[in-house]
């Protein structure tokens, strides 16, 4: 089932946190399903390289990722999200997620980045392995991933 | 330090196959993904591995510094006129064209064959600035056909462009002479104007590592591989595996070596223009240009045997003593130049490589500061204060393509840079020439 999109950018703190890492950027996510956690997963990723509030919701970019382990799956969406940031300038203000046990579909909506309008926050060069993490726990579903810029 | 995640880094690295000798920290070590940053591991060039973790997403990030004939007093008055003419002159790379734009996928192939070679051919550079560049400014070996078409796309807009996070180009003067002989040697004196810019391989060397290190990943217990951390991912140099991300490392070594190269000519044109002076009185020449992200095929002594090593360097300068056949003859008796930037509040620092880096270090000295301070905590410490404005006041003017880019390097987010250095010349792998103190700081 897609999940439903509610998120605004004041919501941003409560999707995602930033702890401590001295050389880069590491982020943990906490959601109550997959699905969600994958979702926000690729709206922190667009709050990381702009300030998302300035985002419209004007097109929309379907991006699908196959892998066998959760971990990978993390990885390989954020990969492609951020190549279609770097590759096509396109930028996202919110996802949505269709799951499956070994993919994901995933239609991120939003607009081609325009310089004088979305304030651009810094690069990030790439989602590293480094503790990359992706469990399901009673509290429900947990990620933290190490991104570098 | 005790408790810092780079110390089991280190260890995890002396986890990989055929490694020759110690897993070494320089003194700026800090928390990095693989590797710590700082870290130098030298492995068997036939026994050994290559691990993509070892080089880093941004491959041939590094350093180069070229000096001028102005002296300080004489720049003074123009600096904002100095710094807004780089500013412009300089592209950050997202949402704005690169200085060449829109480059086919073949004339980026020429590029990443040839590196700094490009840069000659299309007049950007003289032979003088390849001499002066480590390997020439262009690895061999360097395959294009190992380069993904999304590499090249992330690529194609960004030959000339500095990129955002720690990269930079600093304007600064040689405020202390630690070696007057060093110093003339290698053209500095006190009060002279240099350019220093710290820049990488931009997209396309971040796509590169990205993609072998899948395939990498994947490969790795085809060869019975296991390592403490994913992102550590080696296989075989002598593998299938291995030779195509070599091949795929030069060539974005190359891209990276053919982009300071192409700055250093738009940072040229901005001074001939903001201070209307001639080409001669400006006398724009590069001292050297190093990089700190790279693993390089080198001979070493080791137990009193020559030994051909691949030696990974993840932010760390390669530091190679007087007298080395790597260096031009110009160099030679001088030892090859270690460039250390600091931070933009307080100064950076040309050093040279001594003979015990060759035994010690296997030719590697620090490259950098180190960061002390996570961004996210340099961002909540910098708060609502106008660090621009306190920059100025230290007499450093900055112009920033982004907000963060500041806050994030605010100076104290670093050591000091001296006792790095202090570090580096006690242990006597290098020795101290010069030091240069920021006036103007353009920010990606």
């Amino acid at each position: 089932m897609p999940t439903k999109p509610t998120t605004t950018q004041t919501e941003d703190d409560a999707l995602f946190r930033e702890f401590e890492h001295t050389g880069d950027i590491g982020i943990e996510l906490t959601a109550p399903t997959r699905a969600e956690l994958f979702r926000r997963a690729a709206i922190a990723l667009a709050a990381l390289l702009v300030e998302r509030a300035s985002v419209a919701e004007i097109e929309q970019r379907e991006i699908a990722v196959e892998a066998d382990a959760d971990l990978d799956l993390m990885h390989d969406l954020l990969g492609e999200l951020l190549a279609l940031f770097t590759v096509e300038g396109f930028i996202w203000r919110d996802a949505s997620v269709e799951e499956a046990d070994r993919s994901l579909r995933v239609t991120v909506r939003g607009e081609p980045f325009d310089p004088g309008r979305h304030e651009f926050r810094g690069e990030i060069k790439a989602v590293t392995y480094h503790q990359l993490m992706v469990e399901n726990s009673l509290d429900g579903w947990r990620s933290r991933i190490i991104f570098d810029v | 330090m005790r408790d810092d995640p780079a110390l089991t880094q280190v260890a995890n690295v002396a986890c990989l196959p055929g490694i020759v000798g110690y897993s070494l920290a320089m003194p700026d070590i800090h928390w990095g993904y693989g590797f710590p940053i700082g870290g130098v591991a030298a492995v068997d060039a036939h026994e050994g591995v290559i691990s993509p973790g070892g080089v880093g997403y941004d491959i041939n990030c590094g350093v180069r510094l070229a000096r001028t004939n102005l002296h300080f007093n004489s720049v003074e008055p123009k600096i904002d006129r100095l710094a807004d003419a780089l500013f412009n002159k300089i592209p950050a790379g997202v949402g704005s064209w690169g200085a060449i734009p829109g480059l086919s996928i073949g004339q980026l192939k020429d590029v990443v064959r040839d590196g700094a070679k490009w840069a000659l051919r299309n007049g950007y550079a003289t032979e003088r600035d390849l001499e002066h560049t480590e390997e020439g400014g262009r690895l061999p070996g360097a395959d294009p056909d190992r380069i993904s078409e999304r590499a090249y796309q992330r690529g194609s807009k960004q030959l000339g462009t500095l990129g955002s996070g720690n990269h930079f180009l600093e304007v600064g003067r040689v405020d202390e002479i630690y070696d007057s002989k060093l110093a003339d040697a290698l053209g500095l004196e006190l009060d002279q104007v240099t350019i220093m810019i710290h820049s990488g391989s931009r997209g396309l060397g971040h796509q590169t590592c990205d993609d072998h290190l899948k395939v990498i990943l994947g490969a790795m217990a085809r060869y019975g591989i296991s390592l403490p951390d994913r992102q550590l991912a080696a296989v075989p140099i002598s593998s299938a595996e291995g030779q195509a991300y070599l091949a795929a490392m030069a060539a974005a070594a190359n891209f990276a070596w053919c982009n300071r190269q192409v700055m250093m000519h738009l940072a040229e044109q901005a001074f001939l223009e903001a201070l209307s002076i001639t080409p001669k009185e400006l006398n724009f020449e590069l001292v050297y240009d190093v990089c700190h992200n790279i693993a390089k095929f080198e001979e070493h002594t080791v137990d009193g045997h020559k030994r051909l090593v691949c030696v990974h360097r993840k932010g760390a300068t390669r530091a190679f003593g007087p007298g080395h056949a790597a260096l031009p003859e110009a160099l030679r008796p001088v030892g090859q130049p270690v460039l250390i930037p600091g931070d933009m509040g307080r100064y950076s620092f040309v050093l040279v490589g001594l003979e015990t880096a060759m035994r010690e270090t296997f030719g590697s000295s620090c490259h950098g500061a180190g960061r002390l301070m996570s961004r996210t905590k340099a961002k909540r410490e910098v708060g609502g204060r106008d660090l621009r404005a306190e920059l100025k006041a230290l007499g450093v003017t900055v112009r920033a393509h982004t907000r963060a880019g500041i806050a994030e390097e605010m100076p104290h987010a670093y050591k000091d840079v001296a006792e790095v250095v202090e570090v580096m010349e006690a242990a006597r792998v290098t020795r101290r020439v010069a030091r240069l103190k920021p006036f103007a700081v353009i920010k990606g």
